[in-house]
């Protein structure tokens, strides 16, 4: 029942935290849906991840460290480290990303660096499905 | 886990097809405003139908749970944040769904240009550009902010 007794200094923190775990889910199903269905959009791809993934990613991610310096949650618990572990392992995956998107608009005539941003993209919006129900229910 | 945080999880999760799908819309929505050709305009509005299936869905899962979880926490349903969140969800789909109609028309109209020879039309040009249709979906995308953030600040809980 933790949502009902937060502290009022939580809830500008954990809306940005949301918010940006929100727009990083948004844009990263964009990315898929461009990668998949429309390869040849190079440019609306690395624009999406450029000014959409990215962005989202740095708000959700030092949002998630404000509120967790305000919530100093005891012990270590499985919830915290796995939203932890989706959100640095993502930055490395979202780097990955990007640069698989940026050498497929830089080399139109290979298919496969936008193969490749489907399927890391896509790998990375199920963590942080995975992510968003953890750090919600939070379970034993 | 106890039932209340099952109830949570599944309204937070449509909170996120709510909010995710908001912003696949806005991604297709706006690389539409930029492109001239029918052909690519309407495929980037056949690409915003993942994004209306997440959003419709999304809103189904937080009304639901979200109504269930004012019974399972134990709050009063006259409570005003309650209220005004019930107002902003019928609001927000009200206005994404009149929006949502003139993207049909306009991606009606792009398909028949496409058939008709695919070249760029100022009619289409000013349908996509309409700030009516442009202020009704981008305002419901708005709202769906507020609501997150009405659902986080509960004021007066």
């Amino acid at each position: 029942m933790l949502a009902l007794v937060r502290p009022e200094s939580w809830n500008l923190p954990l809306f940005l935290h949301v918010l940006g775990a929100a727009v990083l889910l948004g844009a990263l199903g964009a990315t898929v849906v461009i990668a998949l269905r429309a390869p040849a959009w190079r440019q609306l791809l690395v624009r999406t991840i450029t000014f959409l993934v990215l962005p989202g990613w740095l708000l959700m991610r030092f949002a998630g460290d404000w509120i967790d310096s305000k919530e100093n949650v005891p012990g270590d618990p499985a919830w915290l480290g796995i939203g932890s572990l989706v959100g640095d392992a993502g930055l490395l995956l979202l780097v990955v990303t990007a640069l698989l998107a940026w050498w497929g608009l830089r080399r139109p005539q290979r298919g496969w660096p936008v193969k490749a941003v489907a399927v890391v993209a896509s790998v990375y919006l199920i963590a942080l499905f995975v992510a968003v129900w953890v750090m919600t229910a939070k379970p034993d | 886990m106890s039932r209340y945080d099952w109830l949570l999880s599944l309204h937070v999760l449509g909170a996120f097809l709510v909010l995710g799908g908001a912003v696949l819309a806005g991604v297709f929505n706006l690389a539409a405003l930029r492109r001239e050709r029918p052909s690519e305009v309407a495929f980037l509005f056949r690409l915003t139908r993942v994004a209306v299936v997440s959003i419709s869905a999304g809103m189904v899962l937080t009304l639901v749970f979200g109504l269930w979880l004012v019974d399972e926490a134990g709050y009063g349903w006259g409570e005003a944040w309650i209220v005004v969140a019930l107002v902003l969800w019928v609001a927000s789909n009200a206005l994404g769904g009149i929006g949502g109609k003139g993207e049909k028309r306009a991606r009606q109209l792009a398909q028949r240009l496409a058939a008709e020879g695919d070249a760029p039309s100022a009619e289409l040009s000013a349908r996509l550009r309409d700030p009516v249709r442009l202020a009704l979906s981008w305002s419901s995308g708005v709202l769906v902010v507020v609501l997150l953030g009405l659902m986080i600040w509960k004021p007066g809980a």
